[in-house]
């Protein structure tokens, strides 16, 4: 597979003045090195203030990186203080709690960043129609932004970064603040974009959307990248308990049983008592235990530096 | 280019749409109709009266147009974080600040065309000459209005809006007001005066760009009279004026081009 994303050793450190006087050091973001493969839905997962929106803000070339490469299909996107403008023309993206122009309607919002793309205008407005609808506003295209919902704006801003047809999408948290519908079209739209033979890099804190789409994750704690790699990779295959629900005489219980009891037993006996099985759940590592785990794990300071960086073990 | 004109013709739309131009254009014309009460009080210098209280209202809500809109539509992009779609398209910094400006100069060309109508229109109600003294004086201030823009586009590209706004009009009171601080410098001690004459150079010189009721190489000029400036004088300060804005603007896209939009 070939790399359409990587990043290699990024940093940023802010310097911040307290009080106008005193200098003070930032590291937002540290050493972080991953690749995005082609076709691949990415998740980069984080707490918040982990450092995912100053990564991301990076690789759009809204801030410069104190060290490190980011590299689009090849080529270079940063220099010192310069951006590539020419790699930039493959990437789609949405930016976190999207604004636009609220006194555009979305159809002029698509026209204003097409022509930024220099996309000429019949197939512009091909895109547009074409673009509307696959988000499901077709008939709000001619409504003022300012009238949108939350998760109208949301699937504009996803539109918007879909005019230029893009090999990469790039998603700032595009689940925050939706309600469970606004989330799962939102998910359904990042899988059918990955089936269009799109690469789609998304973050967010929300892990149960990662669980379910995603190919690959990156978890960064603290600005620093602490795993990435195949999600059945990187949750421990171990079980961790099974948890049965029992029912006596209309009363539910459940009883969680460590990894070394032995279960058929447990029903056995269980049922030769008169109780009624209702369900037999293994519980093996999910992304929240691991993603807990890396969080304590920052915390304590313990194992802070023996992923930092790398690939995940294979 | 196609990129730079999206830009203007978007920060045009911004601006058109934007109720607070609309106010300032409203009282912009009030004060040129005002000319007319106010010209019936001046037994027949009504003509008079009209083109200066007209020129004066273009000078002086054009430069408030200039401020409200140089200084918000650029910060208004961060603030509302609307640069954070922006910029991440294939789009240099120093084209975006180029486009804002070229915006914000049509708006004000659709304004000082609006109040120069006006002018013209009250002038014609008074049966007064229409000469092209006026078209003269109108060029030269939407010249002014230029440098302005590029001013406060200048300001608003580091600071915020109230800062921006204050500088903007400060600079502006110091550029209208230089035959008179060239005065006052020549009565400070030796060492000051090369310093403040100096510092007075690198501002904009604003009182070139309405000459009418002012001396001018030894003479007076005034807009009434035969003697007003002729076209080449027109050409001499759009220069400085259009010389002064690319520089002010070459400034704005530096900085522009090397902040974090965080």
């Amino acid at each position: 597979m070939s790399a359409v994303l990587k990043v290699e050793d990024l940093a940023k450190t802010f310097i911040l003045w307290e009080k106008g006087l005193v200098r003070k050091k930032i590291r937002a973001v540290e050493s972080v090195s991953f690749s995005v493969e082609k076709n691949e839905i990415f998740g980069f997962v984080g707490p918040n203030g982990a450092g995912k929106t100053t990564t991301i803000k990076m690789l759009m070339g809204l801030i410069f990186p104190s060290a490190g490469t980011i590299e689009i299909l090849g080529r270079r996107l940063i220099g010192h203080k310069t951006v590539d403008i020419e790699a930039k023309r493959v990437i789609g993206f949405l930016p976190e709690n999207p604004y636009f122009y609220d006194y555009l309607t979305g159809r002029e919002l698509l026209d204003f960043v097409g022509r930024l793309f220099g996309i000429p205008g019949p197939e512009r407005q091909r895109r547009i129609h074409d673009l509307l609808d696959l988000v499901g506003l077709g008939r709000a295209g001619n409504l003022a932004l300012r009238k949108y919902s939350k998760g109208m704006l949301q699937r504009i801003g996803i539109a918007q970064a879909l005019i230029n047809n893009p090999e990469l999408v790039i998603l700032d948290e595009p689940m925050s603040g939706l309600d469970p519908i606004g989330r799962k079209e939102i998910r359904d739209l990042i899988v059918q974009l990955r089936d269009q033979g799109k690469t789609v890099f998304f973050s967010t804190h929300i892990l149960s959307d990662v669980e379910l789409i995603c190919n690959r994750v990156a978890i960064v704690v603290g600005g620093k990248l602490r795993d990435v790699g195949p999600l059945d990779k990187l949750l421990s295959p171990r079980l961790l308990h099974t948890e049965v629900v029992l029912e006596t005489a209309g009363e539910r219980r459940e009883h969680r049983l460590p990894p070394t009891e032995d279960v058929d037993a447990f029903l056995l006996r269980a049922l030769s008592e008169g109780h009624k099985v209702i369900s037999v759940t293994p519980r093996r590592e999910s992304i929240e235990d691991l993603f807990v785990r890396e969080v304590e794990q920052s915390d304590t300071g313990m194992g802070a530096q023996h992923k930092l960086g790398r690939e995940a073990r294979p | 280019m196609n990129r730079v004109f999206a830009i203007a013709q978007n920060t045009f739309r911004e601006a058109v749409r934007n109720k607070v131009l609309y106010a300032l254009l409203v009282f912009g014309i009030g004060v040129i109709l005002f000319a007319l009460p106010l010209g019936q009080m001046s037994l027949s210098e009504q003509a008079r009266v009209t083109r200066d209280v007209g020129l004066a209202g273009i000078e002086l809500f054009g430069i408030l147009i200039s401020v409200f809109i140089g200084v918000n539509l650029v910060h208004k992009e961060i603030d509302r974080k609307t640069i954070y779609a922006l910029v991440p398209k294939p789009l240099h910094r120093y084209e975006f600040i180029i486009g804002k400006y070229l915006g914000i100069v049509a708006t004000l060309l659709l304004m000082v065309a609006i109040m120069s109508i006006m002018l013209l229109a009250v002038l014609f109600a008074q049966e007064a000459p229409i000469e092209s003294t006026l078209i003269r004086a109108i060029t030269m201030l939407f010249v002014e209005l230029m440098v302005v823009t590029a001013v406060a586009i200048f300001f608003s590209s580091f600071s915020t809006p109230f800062l921006s706004g204050l500088f903007t009009l400060v600079l502006c009171v110091i550029g209208l007001s230089t035959d008179s601080l060239r005065i006052l410098i020549k009565k400070l001690p030796a060492a000051l005066q090369f310093v403040a004459g100096f510092a007075l150079r690198l501002l904009p010189d604003l009182r070139m760009f309405y000459v009418s009721g002012t001396m001018l190489d030894g003479r007076w000029i005034s807009i009434h009279q035969g003697n007003y400036v002729d076209w080449s004088y027109v050409a001499l300060a759009t220069a400085y004026g259009m010389g002064y804005a690319t520089v002010i603007l070459l400034l704005s896209m530096w900085i522009f081009s090397r902040r974090d939009f965080i």
